[in-house]
């Protein structure tokens, strides 16, 4: 993937102007809290996706890149507010500049803009997850197993694999649905047919037996089997239209809709009492009746995403992911909806059932009132089967079913008053008809027969088509719920054992034998760890907070090797092993070190100590570091141990600050005291708390280095080394010079002159101050790259050294 | 490396063929449908298993 060579920073969060050379290094940023180190990562995440993961999530509304991404002086200015990345491409091996303003988020300059160069850059900005801070890694840990899914399915991605999953689901519903329907319409065109048939089962004997008869009585041959093919009215004269009434078939279909009109006001009266019950239901929770409406609303929505702008109110989203996420969250908060709505879509499927019977019974009357000029009751019947298809529509949705409540309790069916009447005169019309001749009757049998066995057929074939597809969408759905438990099990089984892999190496002194357990059960992930051997337990049960933050990271980092494999070359730590203890925090290098030698961490830290960490466990270097001792709104973080601080200072004084010079030196010197103390292994008297104050930390820091001098002196002087031994010589000399300085000693020491006199100084009082300090400290630093001096090893030091060689003194006397 | 995705949609569909629940048309319908990190819709895929008038069942 990528990993980052330089930043240049504009204006951005808290960030005036700054440049970062990481040189596609682990480096490390520290300083105390609001300094401006999350501003660095934020800008470096804004330049690489567009987003900034602070500003968005939750509790951040109100918050946008727009409005609150610029330097609060530059809000109405947001063109000047940008980030220069220059970025290496690891698997293409080129390097590329992205210059992304706060004004325009989605149009990045990409120099050079290559096919293969977006293609990597597209999939970082798919990536948010590359930027980790510490509010974000308990949510792996400290959360129920239910959201800790949620956040795992997130950062791999699996909630587009979700989505896939309910897609099947929903579309073999849907086609369970359409089944249910086409089963109900072979029923109906069933009845229709054996009514005509006068059978009570529909086996081909039967059938033939009837059709037999009324064809030896026309003369024609009977049928021997019942073919898909076989037509039951064959060599019937094709010359002139044969009528397809039939007097004893109208009788019968008329008769057998009066017989079910009895059972009309009962029919699914318990589904329809379950729909207005919940209903009511609804009507006392409005809550939950918003959730629901809610739900069926984004749920269409959700179905019509289709770009970073909502279908449902036209709002502009960053991207389309970001859009999906928040629609989903909708979703999973409305689980009681989600039921009510299964519950309300089964029984409106059972009324749709009935009502597709009831309307194959209205049809065949309907046809026998056309045909005898009955437009009156034609007219009722037709109206009425168009209500029922209208009402089969309205029942297979919960927009549709919110809206029958009353046509629920006062009877679905909503039967015609009139209906009996006009039965009753149609049954005494069709019974007043002659009958007819033995050969009309046979004819018009045949013509009848064979139209609703015509209509059998092509139900049973929709029946079919409609049975294989729930079949194949059932099979599917299946199919991909097991391909789906089998590569999550085998995922999550990769990443407990990493993610306890990792744990153990940062505590290998004591919890040399964790173990975790990550378990998947229908939405929820359960994690529990070892504690000590006593069995495993959630993590926050018994480990430490500390503990909990490792945890955090280790799990994260097995994710991320899971998802990205060897690609995983960059990460944005934010603060995240604050609660980590320094043993531990050594550890932890020693794992990014050797488990992850490829991958470009930037790691921010409040914690100075954590800071020194870092460099002495060989994770960064003096290069690869920063340090912010402070930060104005006036001109961002300040940075400190590098020679910029001694222009800060003189830009400071230059405008008349002296207050603002003065603590910047004192940052200064604090952080270099400490840090020289650290690389030269110097003694101050120790403090338990590790506060060790400047006055106590520079005259170690001195004495310290005198005595090194001293020793390389005279390990020159037993090696006959003259050369190194004025070189020793004149260093040492240097050093006590700016030492002896009179305002050096009084500041480092007196930390009460320090505060209260500096700020009253004028600008030509302080100068000579900085001058003297910033002589004594070049006694520390070599000339040629400027590093600072440290001791190596650190137990027993044999040389004085800076990081170029040019200086290496020799501290090892030649034995005598 | 493939995205656990791709895995899951390969592996889907070639345990779909070989289970010959799916007919190979609708199959290659899917394939269609899920390349790329596509995301199907329910309604799309309703389509891809219900059988045109006309096709299988005559």
């Amino acid at each position: 993937m990528i990993k980052l060579e330089s930043v240049h920073i504009e204006e951005v969060r808290g960030i005036r102007k700054l440049d970062l050379d990481l040189r596609k290094e682990k480096f490390a940023i520290s300083g105390p809290n609001g300094s401006g180190k999350s501003g660095v990562i934020d800008a470096i995440e804004f330049g690489l996706t567009g987003h900034i993961g602070r500003l968005t999530g939750r509790g951040t509304k109100g918050l946008s890149v727009s409005e609150h991404g610029p330097h609060v002086d530059k809000t109405k200015f947001p063109d000047a507010a940008f980030v220069e990345l220059k970025i290496f491409l690891t698997e293409i091996g080129k390097s590329v500049t992205i210059t992304r303003k706060i004004k325009s988020p989605n149009k990045p300059k990409i120099d050079p803009a290559d096919n293969d160069v977006l293609a990597v850059l597209a999939e970082i900005a798919d990536h948010p997850e590359i930027t980790l801070s510490r509010r974000e890694i308990l949510r792996f840990i400290l959360v129920e197993p239910t959201k800790r899914s949620d956040e795992i399915q997130t950062i791999l991605k699996l909630d587009e694999i979700g989505e896939t999953r309910s897609a099947l689901n929903t579309a073999q519903n849907k086609l369970q649905t359409a089944q249910k329907i086409a089963t109900a319409q072979v029923q109906s065109s069933q009845n229709a047919l054996q009514l005509h048939l006068q059978i009570s089962t529909l086996h081909p004997e039967d059938v033939l037996e009837a059709v037999n008869q009324r064809r030896k009585t026309l003369g024609l041959t009977e049928i021997a089997e019942l073919k898909p093919d076989t037509k039951l009215d064959t060599g019937l004269s094709t010359v002139g239209k044969t009528p397809d009434f039939n007097k004893q078939s109208a009788v019968s279909d008329l008769k057998a809709l009066s017989e079910a009109a009895k059972g009309f006001q009962a029919l699914a009266k318990a589904e329809s009492a379950a729909i207005v019950d919940a209903l009511k239901k609804l009507e006392c929770d409005p809550a939950l009746l918003a959730a629901l409406q809610r739900r069926s609303f984004v749920e269409k929505g959700l179905d019509l995403v289709d770009g970073p702008e909502c279908p449902l109110c036209d709002k502009p989203w960053t991207d389309e992911q970001h859009l999906r996420d928040h629609l989903k969250a909708k979703l999973a908060k409305s689980e009681e909806a989600r039921k009510l709505q299964q519950a309300l879509l089964n029984n409106g499927t059972a009324l749709a059932q009935e009502a597709t019977r009831v309307v194959g019974l209205l049809r065949l009357v309907q046809k026998i009132a056309e045909g005898q000029g009955e437009s009156e009751f034609t007219i009722l019947l037709t109206g009425w089967i168009a209500n029922m298809e209208a009402l089969k529509v309205k029942l297979l949705t919960v927009d549709g079913l919110t809206g029958l409540k009353d046509r629920l309790i006062n009877g679905w069916m909503e039967m015609p008053k009139a209906l009996p009447k006009h039965l009753e005169h149609l049954t005494e019309k069709i019974d007043a008809i002659p009958a007819q001749t033995a050969t009309l009757n046979a004819q018009t049998f045949l013509t009848t027969a064979q139209i609703r066995l015509g209509d059998y057929r092509e139900a049973r074939r929709k029946n079919k088509v409609a049975e294989i597809a729930w079949a194949s969408a059932k099979a599917a759905y299946e199919v991909y719920c097991s391909v789906l438990e089998n590569e999550l099990n085998t995922l999550y089984d990769e990443v407990q054992e990493d993610f306890s892999k990792f744990y153990r190496a940062i505590n290998e002194d004591d919890e040399s034998k964790f173990t975790a357990k990550l378990t998947p059960s229908e939405g929820k992930l359960d994690l529990e760890v070892n504690f000590y051997e006593r069995g495993l337990f959630p993590p926050g049960a018994y480990h430490s907070e500390g503990h909990q933050d490792g945890m955090g990271v280790c799990l994260y980092l097995a994710l991320m090797k899971r998802l990205f494999g060897n690609r995983f070359t960059l990460a944005l730590l934010d603060d995240v092993v604050m609660s980590v203890d320094a043993g531990h925090r050594y550890q932890f290098c020693k794992l990014l070190k050797t488990h992850f030698p490829n991958t470009q961490f930037i790691i921010t830290t409040h914690d100075r100590l954590w800071a020194e960490q870092m460099k002495s466990a060989g994770l960064v270097t003096a290069k690869t570091s920063i340090a912010f001792h402070g930060w104005t709104i006036d001109t961002g973080p300040l940075v400190e141990s590098n020679v910029e601080i001694w222009d800060e200072i003189t830009a400071a004084l230059a405008k008349g600050k002296v207050e603002v010079a003065a603590a910047a030196l004192r940052h200064h010197l604090e952080y270099v005291s400490r840090f020289l103390a650290d690389q030269l292994g110097a003694t101050p008297q120790f403090r338990a708390d590790g506060n060790y104050e400047l006055g106590e930390l520079l005259p170690s820091v001195l004495a310290r280095m005198k005595s090194l001098y001293g020793k390389a002196a005279d390990a020159a002087q037993s090696w006959g080394n003259n050369d190194e031994k004025e070189s020793v010589a004149k260093r040492k000399a240097s050093l006590s010079t700016a030492a002896g300085a009179k305002n050096v000693e009084e500041w480092a020491v007196n930390k009460a002159v320090h505060y209260n006199e500096w700020a009253n100084f004028g600008r030509k009082d302080f100068e000579p101050v900085v001058a003297a300090f910033k002589e004594l400290l070049g006694c520390f630093r070599c000339e040629t790259c400027e590093s600072w001096l440290h001791v190596t090893p650190r137990g027993s030091p044999e040389s004085l050294r800076c990081a170029c060689n040019a200086i290496n003194l020799n501290l090892k006397s030649k034995a005598k | 490396m493939a995205t656990l995705q791709k895995t899951i949609a390969d592996k889907f569909l070639a345990k779909l063929a070989e289970s010959k629940a799916v007919d190979v048309q609708s199959i290659a319908q899917l394939r269609s449908l899920l390349a790329d990190g596509k995301k199907p819709k329910a309604d799309e895929l309703v389509k891809i298993f219900s059988v045109p008038a006309g096709g299988q069942i005559k």
